[in-house]
C-alpha cells in the first residue's frame, strides 16, 4: 500500500452535492416554517382553537320562594336533556338501540327521525331528565350529549299556585310572584372559555366570557300552614254550595302582609299550566264584585267619624222601606227603631242609606277612598284591580242612597280585607304586601297613615261584634273562646246593568280577637246554588273554620277566656 | 473567562425557568383536574340536595300530613267533654 493510498480522497464534487442538497432540504424547510408561520399562521390559530377551545356554559339557577318560615313554594332542580349529533351516532346503531332503550322511546321512529335531521348537527332525544338516568345514557356512547336545564317545581301545588304562578320552558316567570319578581328572580347563566384535551374533557379555564350569576330567593308573606287552612275550607265550601268560584284573603292585621290568598277553581302549576284563565286567574285580586252589606260599618265610620252619630244614636228605620226616585230601599222586615249596633247586627238597608244621606255625597266618597275604596290596595300583581267607586259629582239622589249599602261601587276581596284591617288596626292603613316584612320598617310606615279615627275603630268593633253574636246575621262566623267581629253580605250579582234574580254572591270579612286584632280575613263565594246563599250561611262558615285553626296555629291566645269556660261547665250562653 | 461564565449562568437560568414552567403548567393542569372532579361533585351534592328539598316537602305536604293522621293515625280533634281548661 503506497502512502499516497492512506491519505483519504477528497471527492469535492460529491462534498458539494451533499452539501446542496442538505441545504436545499434547510431552505424548504425554513420555507416551509415561515409560510406556516406568516401566510397560514391565522388560519392555522383558528383551526387549533376550534379543536380545542370551547365557550361552556356556567349554569345558573332561578332563585327559590318560600314561604315566611322557609318552606320551599317554588325550585329549579337540575334536570339534563339528551342530544346527540345524527351524522356520528348513526353510525354507531347497536348504541343508539341501547340509548333508545334506555330512554323508553321507539328504536325505529328514532332511526328515522336521524335519517331525516342528517344534515343537522343538534337533535334533542329526550328532554328535562333526571340526572341520574342521564348520566347512564351518556355513558353508553361518545356522540351522545348532555345539556343541563333546569325544571321548576311547585311542590305546594294548586294550594298556592295563582299567588306563585309559574315560568315557561326558557325559564321565564309567566303569572304571579315569578312574573313580579322575574329580574329578582332570574339567573344569568355565565359563559367561559377553555382548553379541552383529545378526549373532550376541560383541562384548563382561558377566561370568563360572562359572569355566570343566580337568582335571588325570594320570602313570600304566605304562611303555607294558614294557605292550606284556607285553601281546604274554601274548597269544601266550593263543593257544598256548588258554587262558580270562590276566593279567600287573610292578612295579618299588625303588619299588612298577606298570610294566605286562595281561590277556587285552581289548577296545578307542576301539571297544566295550559289551563284556561277561570283557573288561573287570582280572583282574590282581579275580580270585583259589588260588596253589599260589607261596606255598611265603613258608612257607619265616615259619619261616627264626623262626629254626627255615636254608640247611643237611634235610626228609625220604619216602615222597612222607603222611596228615592222612584226606587224603593227595603229591608227584609221592619226593624222599627234601632241603634247604630242594629243597623249592622239586622244589616238594615234603610238605616245604612238613611246615614249615607245625612252625610254630603263628597264626604261619604271622600272616607270611602280614604279606606281604600277605588285605591290599589299596593300588591302591584299583574291585572290587580282597584276596584270602583264612582265619583260623587255624578251621583243620582238614588246612588247617594245605595252606596251606603254598597251598591254602585265594586272592590276586590283584597281591598275589602284591607280596609277592614283599618278598623283592626284602630285607624290605620297599611300598605297590603306579598313579600315577608321587616316588623320595624312597617312601624315606621304607619305613622302617616290615620285613615279612620281609633275612638271610631274602637266603636266599630264592638259593633261588629255584636253580628257574629246570638242576635245578629253571622252566628256560624263565632269561634270558641275568641271574640270575632264581622260582617256579613249577600249581594245580587248585577249583569249588564241589571240585577240578577238569583245569582248571589256571599261575602263575610272579620277580625279576630277584638281584644287585640291580629288576622283579618275576607271570603267570597261567588253563585252558590245549594244548601243556602246568604253571607252568613255560605262565607261565615269558611271563616269559621279557617280562622279558628289559623288562630290554633299562630298560638294566639284565646279572649273570651268566660264563654269557653262555660261552654266546658256544659251551659252554653249562647242559648 | 468570565464572559462564558456568565453566558453559562444565564443558559442554566433559562433552562430552570423553562423546566419550571413546564412543571407549574403540568401541576396547574393536575389541580384543575381535581378542581373539575369537585366541581362535579358539588353538582351533584347540589341535585340531591334539590331532590331532598322536593321530596321532604312533597311528604310534608299539609293535605299529606292531614290525611295519614286521620286515616293511618286515626287521630281527631278531641270532643269538648275531654277537654279541660285550667284557669
Amino acid at each position: 500500500m503506497s502512502k499516497a493510498d492512506d491519505q483519504p480522497v477528497f471527492f469535492f464534487g460529491r462534498h458539494y452535492f451533499v452539501l446542496f442538497i442538505l441545504l436545499c432540504l434547510l431552505t424548504s424547510l425554513l420555507g416551509r416554517a415561515l409560510y406556516l408561520q406568516i401566510v397560514e399562521k391565522e388560519f392555522l390559530f383558528s383551526q387549533g382553537e376550534q379543536r380545542q377551545i370551547r365557550t361552556i356554559e356556567t349554569p345558573a339557577y332561578r332563585g327559590t320562594i318560600t314561604d315566611r318560615l322557609g318552606t320551599p313554594l317554588a325550585i329549579s332542580t337540575p334536570v339534563d336533556s339528551v342530544w346527540v349529533n345524527p351524522s356520528e351516532i348513526l353510525q354507531n346503531l347497536p348504541a343508539l338501540k341501547q340509548v333508545a332503550s334506555k330512554l323508553g322511546i321507539n328504536y325505529r321512529k328514532t332511526v328515522a327521525l336521524l335519517k331525516q335531521k342528517a344534515n343537522k348537527e343538534f337533535v334533542y332525544l329526550k328532554r328535562q331528565l333526571e340526572p341520574e338516568l342521564a348520566g347512564q345514557v351518556e355513558a353508553i356512547a361518545d356522540g351522545v350529549y348532555l345539556q343541563r336545564e333546569y325544571h321548576r317545581y311547585y311542590p305546594a301545588g294548586e294550594v298556592v299556585s295563582h299567588l306563585v304562578g309559574f315560568t315557561n320552558v326558557d325559564d321565564q316567570g309567566q303569572e304571579g310572584l315569578e312574573l313580579i319578581y322575574e329580574n329578582w328572580l332570574k339567573a344569568q347563566p355565565g359563559q367561559r372559555r377553555v382548553i379541552r384535551n383529545r378526549r373532550g374533557a376541560v383541562v384548563e379555564n382561558i377566561a370568563q366570557v360572562i359572569p355566570a350569576k343566580s337568582g335571588n330567593d325570594l320570602i313570600s308573606s304566605i304562611d303555607m300552614r294558614l294557605q292550606y287552612i284556607a285553601y281546604r275550607s274554601l274548597a269544601r265550601a266550593m263543593k257544598y254550595h256548588a258554587a262558580k268560584a270562590a276566593s279567600a284573603v287573610m292578612l295579618d292585621a299588625r303588619t299588612g302582609e298577606i298570610l294566605a290568598m286562595v281561590n277556587q277553581p285552581s289548577y296545578n302549576p307542576n301539571q297544566n299550566k295550559n289551563k284556561g284563565p277561570a283557573q288561573r286567574r287570582n280572583r282574590a285580586i282581579t275580580d270585583v264584585f259589588e260588596p253589599g252589606s260589607t261596606i255598611k260599618p265603613f258608612t257607619l265610620a265616615a259619619a261616627i267619624d264626623r262626629n254626627m252619630y255615636n254608640q247611643n244614636s237611634h235610626i228609625d228605620t220604619t216602615p222597612g222601606w222607603f222611596m228615592v226616585s222612584g226606587y224603593p230601599v227595603k229591608d227584609v222586615r221592619n226593624y222599627g227603631k234601632l241603634n247604630l249596633a242594629g243597623i249592622l247586627r239586622k244589616s238594615s238597608n234603610v238605616g245604612a242609606s238613611r246615614i249615607a244621606q245625612s252625610l254630603q255625597g263628597k264626604e261619604l266618597w271622600q272616607s270611602f277612598s280614604d279606606y281604600g275604596f277605588g285605591q290599589p290596595p299596593g300588591v302591584s300583581f299583574p291585572a290587580e284591580s282597584s276596584g270602583y267607586i264612582s265619583h260623587y259629582s255624578t251621583w243620582q239622589p238614588l246612588d247617594h242612597a245605595t252606596m251606603g249599602f254598597g251598591y254602585g261601587l265594586s272592590v276586590s276581596i283584597t281591598q275589602l280585607a284591607r280596609a277592614y284591617s283599618v278598623i283592626a288596626n284602630r285607624g290605620i292603613q297599611l300598605d297590603l304586601s306579598l313579600i315577608k316584612q321587616n316588623p320595624e320598617d312597617v312601624r315606621q310606615n304607619e305613622i302617616s297613615r290615620h285613615v279612620m279615627k281609633a275612638t271610631t275603630a274602637n266603636m266599630l268593633l264592638k259593633m261588629m261584634e255584636e253580628v257574629v253574636g246570638p242576635q245578629g246575621t253571622a252566628k256560624q262566623a263565632a269561634v270558641d273562646g275568641y271574640r270575632i267581629a264581622g260582617k256579613t253580605g249577600t249581594v245580587k250579582k248585577s249583569v249588564d246593568g241589571g240585577y240578577q234574580e238569583d245569582d248571589y254572591m256571599a261575602i263575610f270579612a272579620g277580625i279576630a280577637p277584638v281584644s287585640n286584632p291580629r288576622l283579618v280575613m275576607a271570603v267570597v263565594i261567588d253563585e252558590p246554588t245549594q244548601n243556602g246563599y246568604y253571607g252568613g250561611q255560605v262565607a261565615a262558615p269558611v271563616f269559621q273554620e279557617a280562622m279558628s285553626n289559623a288562630l290554633r296555629v299562630l298560638d294566639i291566645a284565646p279572649d273570651d277566656l268566660t264563654t269557653l269556660q262555660a261552654r266546658f261547665s256544659g251551659v252554653d250562653p249562647g242559648a | 473567562m468570565p464572559r462564558v461564565y456568565s453566558l453559562a449562568l444565564l443558559l442554566t437560568l433559562v433552562l430552570s425557568s423553562a423546566m419550571t414552567v413546564i412543571y407549574v403548567k403540568h401541576e396547574s393542569r393536575l389541580l384543575f383536574a381535581e378542581l373539575r372532579i369537585i366541581q362535579k361533585l358539588q353538582d351533584q351534592e347540589v341535585i340531591e340536595w334539590g331532590r331532598l328539598q322536593l321530596q321532604n316537602s312533597t311528604l310534608a305536604t299539609h293535605s299529606n300530613v292531614e290525611s295519614r293522621a286521620r286515616k293511618t293515625l286515626k287521630m281527631r280533634m278531641p270532643e269538648k267533654v275531654y277537654l279541660v281548661l285550667l284557669p
